[in-house]
Order: structure tokens, then C-alpha cells, then sequence
């Protein structure tokens, strides 16, 4: 869902930022030739459009034990329709899931709560000024939100993007496992580590926008077992990927 | 499972061992033919007494450390040729020499053995020769534009699996069965009891053969034996010429006779004649499981001694390179591979899930052997447990493109359809490449690919084709006649029925010709129930009988009837005149309207219903067509959708499309998408892939690219598993996963507009190919050749 009030430096979707329609510059080629069109990112869809969609991949969704994913964006920028979509879903008996920055009000989050089967809840940095600095806002709203949903009995996966150089250094990474361990419980299901890649970087391009990341490597794999083990030390299971 | 030394040193020789023609077999059945002998005798007798000739004959070839023996040639790989079927000449001899893919050398001897006996006996007597002056002038005109292909104009009908009960029986019994049926002939009230005595005392013949040719093997191991100085290879050897006098006469008992026997059998099938696909043990697992139990209750067999014994059983299949090809097929690229499909899981004749111990430990071979034959697939029913998938999902990943997988339950419900009987149908299978068959009762030949994108072109050409200048098809107008987009589907249809009758009559001729002069009473006696109908397999003998005319084109045929029917009936985008030009041009200077034919028009295999109708439309023409048509042999005509390589062949032959296809490249290949242009996931492939009706079909085949990445954490082989399953509760019959390697990804980089359905794993999550910026594109590039292995 298009339209995030994050800006992180590490986006990878950065069309999902703004939420208005935008224009982008598509380059596709047959062979050597390139052709450059100006494409509209961003349909509006109602409910009703995405249970159309989500029936042609039901067959899938059932034998994979599957369900549907609210991903953008920030889908609580759009509160109203999330709630409606969820509620449709829900009365299909689609399992429900919301992947979500965590930066929208309580109030939302409490209504679009009983539709909800689980939320995948990103935590990216633990310090609230360089939270501000990478991302553009506090990380306070967040985590308290996060608080108020494990408190309520929500299912949660957390998601960290682990971003080399921002928040991969000792004192970053272990201010969020220490934060994991004493939010540690039942519902607390998953983290998983989501290992920087500059797949976004062609969009940026299309865009019109700067990237920031080009000097940043995507971890090794070596390096990402290695914060697996350290984040099981919270005794919380950890997953790299999505 | 690790491979000893024994079946490493094996598997090398067998992988560089030379191909080579040998013209062992041609000389024996030239100077058979030549004799007295073959003179007075009928069709099939003449053909036992030539299996015999050669078999007794040919020299026999023992392998150093090998356990399982026979060779159709005197050497591994040394390929002998069928001159009673199709003749080469000196210089197709060259071409097979020469050509730098697929080759087979010719040494000079070879070259004077055909120069001075084999060529001047077999000129215009081959059946090759015979079918080409048997059929019509339309025959010849639609063969020479690329409409269809010709099976049995250069190998014998086959297509054949062996069954439960000859895993079971030795060929003594097989004598005995020969004898009751003689002596059940009703010379009164059976027109053909005679024939049938005649194909019976050949049968007898043909046992008596194979069992002759398993005793010289024996013979030559005993004395190979008696100089040998390694007590332990001696002990082996002794062992297996006690084999080779036990079997194939009598039915096996251990693991090591069974494949022994087997291996007889094979040898027998493919020294008759050339059959298409070889020969194919089938069922391996289930054949094997209950002699392996039994041998490892009583300790019998070391589990060293099962990996030695099938590793050398793969050698053997590796060491047999499909006939070479003649003509205008030698100087293209063909494959070594004879089509050898071995079957793994499905179900048991009561129903129950098959898999078993066996199971896993061929799924153990096929992993450590990696070698081009034999090919295999596993089976997957419902009942099947997702462990037997993802133990095969590993060798997938490796990227060597097998097993495939295939749905039992829809092979069940194909056969069903066509009349077998449930436990008929519960022990078949596939074979070949995607063919459904009634494994040990069935005949189903397939006779020639069917060139739908090509007979639509004519169409739009009043049945004219530009490439041969000849008037081929029947006059139903040009593209511009056709005022409506079912004005058009109509004329395709008749255009199709055209083509079909053509096909059809010649098929019905050609069946005549192999009954009438190459009966194959070896190949007759493994199949039931030719033994007890005293026919021919080649005359129907067989329980059931299926004639196949396998469709070709069918993604790019529908991308094609899509365009036009979006972008000139329903958009009017262009008109016939306008797309005429592009096409005739093949798109030089209209990159624009070739743009928006590729990347602004709705494609097949994107669950898009607009496109995928035009899929159904066309297969239910050609089914039309084809299904229930008798053939000439017994039994009807049926359809099934499979390339094999012919779609490059067909493309060749193919001006350029309304999909934004230049003019000579390759079509789509089976029921896969175009190439590239499924671009919303695998998801949607399989939801378009099943709307046309798999159960009425012998076997359609669907191919989905991945990068070897995508393997590679915990739920990838959930999400293939569930994608496998989800396909196949739609009806899916076969699906395979080619796992690309570095060279396909940089072509990929080259051709973007021809892989826009190639998903690669980024990082912890995937994305398409094509989305990629350069730099990551060469990143994946770089980790896909250090993964590949």
C-alpha cells in the first residue's frame, strides 16, 4: 500500500514512500533497443478487487498454508481501507497479516487489531536519535505501540533490517536484544533478520530520486548466522529472510 | 550413499568413452537377409530368425569390474544401425562424423561395410523408402513445410514400458504360455489362426534367442574367470555367469538377477529393432522393493553390494546413445539421451501410497551418478508424503534437470478415460518425456509433433506457404477475409481437421507397413496380451493401444490469436494491413508496434482469462481433430502436448508472429508460457497452464525456470511442494524445474524481453530478473557459477 510517514535511507520501495500516484520512467528492451515509457505507480483497488485476486491465488494460499499480507508503505497510513480489506479477508477465512513500521496511532492499531492474525512489526534501530536520523521519525510510538500489541495477545514477528554501518554495531545491536529479552513471551513468535540488498537502487533511478546506499555491501552470509546466534540468545526463534 | 571405486572408474569410462557406429548389426541382418533363410518364411518368423542370427552372432563384451552385462554394440557406446529401417548413406555417415554436436565417429571400416554390402543391399528397400512411396502428394507437401514430423520414418514404433508381471517371469514360462495358446487355435472358426500360429512360433523363436544370448554371456565369464588371478573379481564373475544361465529363462530372485534380467530384456528390445524411447524398466522401485526386503531379511545383500549393483545398472543405460539420426534431422542438434524414463512413488495397485524404502535409495543414485541417462521422474499422488518431494526437490536444485515430477492421481484418471482397467491404470506411468502409459499392456506409439503455430500462419494466408512457395493448406482466405476474430478460429479449424486427416491416413499406412514387414516378436512377448491374442505388437496385439499426435506451440499460438483478436478485432490498435506489413517485414522498422505486441498485450500464463481462453480454443480444435479417430493397428488416436525439441525445428519453418516473434525462432515450448512473458509468478503459470483439460491428454509438459538461490532457505521446498501440489489438484500432469545456471543469466541480460518470467533469490527474498539493476544482475551472476555445480 502505497504511502509510508518513514523515510528510511535503506528503502527498497521507495515508489511506496509518497502517497500519491507517481510518475515513473520505465526502460525495458528487446535485444539492444531500449524503450523508455512514462508509467503511473500506484491503482486504486477496492476490497472487492483484492478478494478477486486473492481467489485466483487461493488454490496456493490453501496447500502452502498461506494467507494474505498488508505490506507498503505503511498500510495504517490508510486505516479505513486496511480495515475494510482485513474484514473481507477475514470473513473469507483468510489468515491476516499486516507488515507495519509501527509508526501510526494507537487508535489504529487497536481497530484494525481483531482482523489481524499476526503483524510483522519492523524494529530498525534502538536509539531514538538515530532512529530520527535513518528514518526520519522517533522510534517512542513504535515501541510502545509494539508494548500495547504484545500486551493485547497479538501474534508478532519482528523484522530487523540489518543495515551495515547503521545499525549493525555492537551497542545498536545489543540495545535491541536487550529490548527483545525483556519483551520476550508467548505471542513474541519470530525475529527475522532481513539482510540489506540494493535491489531498490534501479527504482531510485526510475524515480528521480538519490540513493544513499551505494557504498553499503550487502552482509554475508557468514555474518548473518553469526547475529542469528546472537539474537537467539533472547531465546526467542530467529529466521534470516523474510 | 557413496559411490565405490568400482562404479567411479565405470561411470568415467562410460562418460568418455567415445561414440561410435558400429556396423556389427547391420552386416549380421544384411547377410541374414541375404541368406536362404530368410527367403521362405512369413514377416514374423523372418524377424525372430534375425533376432536370432544377431544374437548369436554379435560379439560379446564383458567390461572390466562391471556386475550387470551386455552391450548392444561390441564396445560401450558403439552404436549400431537399423538398415531394414531407415538406410544412412555415406554421406549422412560423414555428416554423424562430422557435426560438431551430437557426433558419432565412423571409422573407415564402417564406411566400407556400408559402401560395399550394406548400401547396395538395403537401397530403396528400407521401410523408410517404403513409407516415403506410400504417401500422398498432400503427405509429402505438409511434411515439407514443418507442419508435422514423422516418427517411424527413422525408428520403429516403441514407446513401450515393461510391467509387473516380466520383473516375475523368465522366459521359459513365457514358452509355455507360447505353447498353450498354439495349442488353443481355433483353425476352424479364426480367419487368422493362422497368423497367429505363424507370430507365435515366432515368439518361441525370440525366447529361445534371448536365452541363448544370456548363455554366451555366461560362457564368456567362465572363461574370462578361469584366468582372472583376483580371487575376489574371479568369485564375482563365477557368480554372474550362474546368473546369466538363470536368467532371463527363469524368473530372478535377488536383486542382482533381476537386474541382470532386465538388462536381457533391454538389450533384446533395442538389438530388434530401434524403438522410440528405448526400452524403460518403469516402476523401478516397486519392481526392486520386495526382493531387496527379502534379501536384506535373510542378509544377503550389504548395502555396498545394492549401490555397486545399481550403479553399474545406470552405466549400462548410459552406454547406449539414442540411434543417430539421418538426413535433414542429422545436421541438426539432436541428444544422446534415449529417453529412458525411470519412475519413482506413485501408487500401488490397490491404491495405497507406493513409496518406499527403494524409493529414496534410487533417489540416492540419481543424486550421486548425475549422468544424462537413465532419465527419471518421481510420481506424486496425493497419498504421497511431501518427504519423498523434498528428497527429490534436492536433486533438483543441482540443476541437472532431474527427476521431474509428475501426477499420479491425473495419470490414473488419462489412463481411466482412455479404458484401462484401475489396477492397469495404478501400475502405469510416464515414459519417454511426458507419456502416459499402461505400463506392461499398452502400446501407445507416438507418431509425429503437430505444428499449430504454423498451420494458423497459412491460415492467414489463404493455406499458402511463403517459405516453400507451395500451395499447402485448403483456400479459406487471407488474414484480411476474416471479418470477425471467430471467422478466423473457424477457418484455423478447418485448417487443423485438414492437416489431422492428412496425418491421421498416413499414421493408419505406415502402422500397415511395420505389420505387414517388421513385426517385432521379441518386443511382443513382454507386453500382454500379445502372447495370448497370438499378435503382433506391432498388429494390435497388445492389451490396450494408443496412437499419439503430440500438439507444439501451444503458449505461442495462444499469444498469437491473443494479439490479434486485442489488438485488431476487440482495440482495433492496428489493422490486418498494418500488423501484415510488420510481419512481412519481421518487424524492421515497426520496433514500436513490436513493442506494444510484447509488453502491452495480454500473454498466456499470467492468469489472465482474456488469453488463456484462446489456450482452451485451440486445444479443444486440435482435440477435436484427433481424439477417437480409429488406428489402423487397433485402438484410436489421442492427443498429448510435448515438444521434446521440435519447437525450434517448427520455429524454423515459421515466419514472424502477432505475439512479437521474429521470423525462425523457436516456439513455446509444451504448455509453457512464451518465453518471458509469464510475468506474474509461478502461481499464475500453473492457474493459466490448467485451464485446458489435462485428463483428456496423454501428457502435457510444463517447464519453470529458477535460480539455483532460490533453493536455498528453509521454505523454499514448503513453497515448491505446495506449488507442486497446488498444480496438481488443478489436473497438472508434469511439471519440471530447471534451475538456470550463469550462461542462461547472462543471456537473460542480453535478451531481457525473453526472460521476463526469471526469478532469482536476492536476499532473503526474491524478485524477477529482469527488475534488477546491472550491478546486481552480475552479482547474482557471480554467486550462480560458484553455486552451480
Amino acid at each position: 500500500m502505497k504511502g509510508c510517514p518513514l523515510s528510511c535511507w535503506w528503502c527498497h520501495n521507495p515508489e511506496g514512500i509518497s502517497p500519491e500516484q507517481e510518475i515513473v520512467t520505465e526502460i525495458r528492451k528487446i535485444g539492444e533497443t531500449e524503450f523508455t515509457t512514462q508509467e503511473l505507480a500506484g491503482k486504486y483497488y477496492s476490497a472487492r478487487d483484492i478478494l478477486e485476486i486473492l481467489e485466483k491465488e487461493r488454490i496456493f494460499i490453501e496447500h502452502s498454508h498461506g494467507g494474505v499480507t498488508f505490506s507498503g508503505g505503511e498500510p495504517l497510513m490508510q486505516t479505513d481501507f486496511l480495515l475494510e480489506a482485513l474484514a473481507a479477508c477475514k470473513s473469507k477465512g483468510y489468515h491476516t497479516a499486516v507488515d507495519t513500521s509501527g509508526y501510526s496511532s494507537e487508535l489504529n492499531f487497536r481497530s484494525v487489531m481483531p482482523y489481524t492474525d499476526l503483524f510483522l512489526y519492523d524494529i530498525k534501530h534502538p536509539d531514538e536519535s538515530r532512529h530520527f536520523e535513518y528514518t526520519g521519525v522517533s522510534n517512542t510510538l513504535i515501541i510502545s505501540n509494539l508494548r500495547m500489541l504484545l500486551r493485547e495477545g497479538k501474534n508478532i514477528f519482528i523484522r530487523i533490517p540489518v543495515i551495515p554501518g547503521k545499525n549493525d554495531d555492537p551497542e545498536s545491536l545489543e540495545g535491541m536484544k536487550k529490548m527483545f529479552s525483556e519483551l520476550k513471551c508467548d505471542n513474541l513468535k519470530q525475529i527475522s533478520l532481513l539482510p540489506f540488498h540494493r535491489t531498490g537502487k534501479a527504482k531510485y533511478r526510475k524515480l528521480h530520486l538519490h540513493y544513499r546506499m551505494e557504498e553499503t555491501a550487502q552482509p554475508s552470509v557468514v555474518r548473518m548466522k553469526e547475529l542469528k546466534e546472537f539474537f537467539e540468545g533472547t531465546g526467542i526463534k530467529v529466521r534470516i529472510g523474510a | 550413499m557413496i559411490l565405490s571405486e568400482r562404479v567411479k572408474k565405470l561411470r568415467t569410462q562410460s562418460l568418455t568413452a567415445e561414440e561410435r557406429i558400429t556396423a556389427e548389426r547391420a552386416l549380421l541382418v544384411t547377410r541374414f537377409y541375404k541368406s536362404g533363410e530368410a527367403r521362405e518364411v512369413s514377416a514374423p518368423v523372418r524377424r525372430a530368425l534375425a533376432f536370432q542370427y544377431i544374437l548369436k552372432n554379435k560379439k560379446i563384451c564383458i567390461n572390466d569390474g562391471e556386475l550387470i552385462v551386455g552391450e548392444r554394440g561390441p564396445a560401450p557406446k558403439a552404436t549400431p544401425t537399423y538398415p531394414e529401417i531407415s538406410l544412412h548413406s555415406l554421406q549422412d555417415l560423414e555428416i554423424l562424423n562430422s557435426r560438431p554436436k551430437v557426433s558419432f565417429k565412423v571409422d573407415d571400416e564402417v564406411k566400407a561395410a556400408y559402401r560395399d554390402e550394406i548400401i547396395p543391399f538395403w537401397t530403396g528397400k528400407s521401410n523408410r523408402d517404403r513409407i516415403m512411396s506410400l504417401m500422398t502428394p498432400e503427405w509429402i507437401t505438409a511434411y515439407n513445410a514443418g507442419i508435422f514430423t514423422e516418427f517411424q520414418e527413422q525408428r520403429a514404433p516403441g514407446h513401450t514400458v515393461l510391467g509387473y508381471k516380466m520383473f516375475r517371469t523368465g522366459f521359459n514360462q513365457l514358452k509355455e504360455e507360447i505353447k498353450e495358446s498354439l495349442s488353443k487355435l481355433d483353425f476352424f472358426n479364426d480367419r487368422d489362426a493362422f497368423e497367429k500360429s505363424e507370430e507365435l512360433k515366432a515368439m518361441d523363436i525370440a525366447c529361445d534367442a534371448i536365452i541363448m544370448y544370456a548363455r554366451r554371456h555366461a560362457d564368456e565369464l567362465e572363461r574370462i574367470a578361469v584366468s582372472e588371478k583376483d580371487e575376489n573379481r574371479k568369485a564375482e564373475l563365477e557368480e554372474m555367469a550362474r546368473i546369466c544361465r538363470k536368467v532371463p529363462g527363469e524368473a530372478p530372485e535377488t536383486v542382482h538377477e533381476m537386474l541382470q534380467h532386465y538388462w536381457f530384456i533391454h538389450l533384446g528390445v533395442i538389438t530388434e529393432l530401434n524403438p522410440w524411447d528405448s526400452f524403460n524398466p518403469g516402476r523401478l522401485d516397486q519392481h526392486l522393493y520386495p526382493v531387496y526386503k527379502k534379501e536384506k531379511e535373510e542378509g544377503t545383500l550389504t548395502d555396498e553390494k545394492l549401490s555397486d549393483l545399481l550403479g553399474c545398472f545406470w552405466v549400462k543405460f548410459n552406454n547406449h546413445p539414442s540411434p543417430p539420426k539421418m538426413g535433414v534431422t542429422a545436421s541438426e542438434s539432436s541428444t544422446y539421451t534415449d529417453f529412458c524414463l525411470i519412475n519413482l512413488g506413485g501408487v500401488k495397485p490397490d491404491g495405497t501410497d507406493a513409496v518406499n524404502e527403494m524409493s529414496y535409495i534410487l533417489l540416492d543414485v540419481i543424486k550421486e551418478m548425475r549422468i544424462l541417462q537413465p532419465s527419471s521422474m518421481v510420481q506424486i499422488s496425493k497419498k504421497n508424503p511431501d518427504r519423498f518431494i523434498h528428497k527429490a526437490l534436492d536433486i533438483i536444485r543441482t540443476g541437472f534437470g532431474q527427476p521431474s515430477c509428475f501426477n499420479t492421481d491425473a495419470i490414473i484418471q488419462e489412463l481411466l478415460r482412455q479404458g484401462k482397467n484401475i489396477v492397469d491404470a495404478r501400475n502405469g506411468g510416464a515414459s519417454g518425456c511426458v507419456e502416459t502409459g499402461a505400463f506392461g499392456t499398452e502400446s501407445y506409439w507416438l507418431t509425429g509433433y503437430f505444428n499449430l503455430v504454423k498451420i494458423l500462419e497459412l491460415t492467414l494466408n489463404n493455406g499458402f506457404d511463403r517459405r516453400t512457395g507451395v500451395q499447402t493448406g485448403l483456400k479459406t482466405g487471407f488474414a484480411t477475409d476474416y471479418k470477425t476474430f471467430d471467422d478466423l478460429t473457424l477457418a484455423f479449424a478447418k485448417q487443423v481437421k485438414y492437416f489431422a486427416d492428412i496425418k491421421i491416413r498416413g499414421n493408419n499406412v505406415i502402422s500397415k507397413t511395420f505389420e505387414n514387414y517388421l513385426p517385432v516378436p521379441f518386443l511382443s512377448l513382454l507386453l500382454e496380451d500379445c502372447i495370448l491374442n497370438g499378435k503382433d505388437y506391432n498388429c494390435g496385439g497388445t492389451r490396450y493401444n494408443t496412437t499419439y499426435i503430440q500438439g507444439v506451440g501451444l503458449g505461442s499460438i495462444t499469444d498469437i490469436l491473443t494479439s490479434i483478436r486485442y489488438n485488431v478485432y476487440d482495440n482495433k490498435r492496428f489493422t490486418w494491413d498494418e500488423l501484415n506489413k510488420a510481419l512481412d517485414s519481421d518487424f524492421e522498422g515497426y520496433d514500436d508496434m513490436r513493442y506494444d505486441l510484447i509488453y502491452n498485450t495480454p500473454k498466456y500464463g499470467n492468469d489472465d482469462d482474456y488469453a488463456d481462453q484462446q489456450a482452451v480454443t485451440v486445444f479443444e480444435i486440435f482435440y477435436d481433430a484427433i481424439n477417437g479417430r480409429p488406428a489402423s493397428r487397433g485402438g484410436v488416436h489421442r492427443i498429448n502436448m510435448l515438444p521434446t525439441t521440435s519447437h525450434v525445428y517448427f520455429g524454423s519453418v515459421t515466419g514472424a508472429t502477432a505475439d512479437g516473434r521474429k521470423a525462425f525462432t523457436p516456439l513455446s515450448e509444451g504448455i509453457s508460457p512464451s518465453q518471458g512473458v509469464d510475468s506474474h509468478g509461478p502461481t499464475s503459470v500453473i492457474k493459466s497452464a490448467s485451464k485446458i483439460d489435462h485428463l483428456r491428454t496423454g501428457g502435457t509438459l510444463l517447464n519453470q525456470k529458477f535460480s539455483p538461490q532460490f533453493f536455498e532457505d528453509e521454505d523454499s521446498y514448503k513453497c515448491l511442494t505446495a506449488l507442486i501440489r497446488s498444480y496438481f489438484s488443478l489436473d497438472g500432469h508434469h511439471i519440471q524445474f530447471n534451475v538456470v545456471n550463469a550462461e542462461t543469466l547472462r543471456d537473460a541480460q542480453k535478451h531481457p524481453e525473453l526472460y521476463r518470467d526469471l526469478i532469482v533469490r536476492v536476499a532473503g527474498y526474491s524478485d524477477y530478473f529482469n527488475d534488477l539493476g546491472e550491478d546486481l544482475q552480475n552479482e547474482i551472476i557471480q554467486r550462480t557459477e560458484h553455486e552451480n555445480i
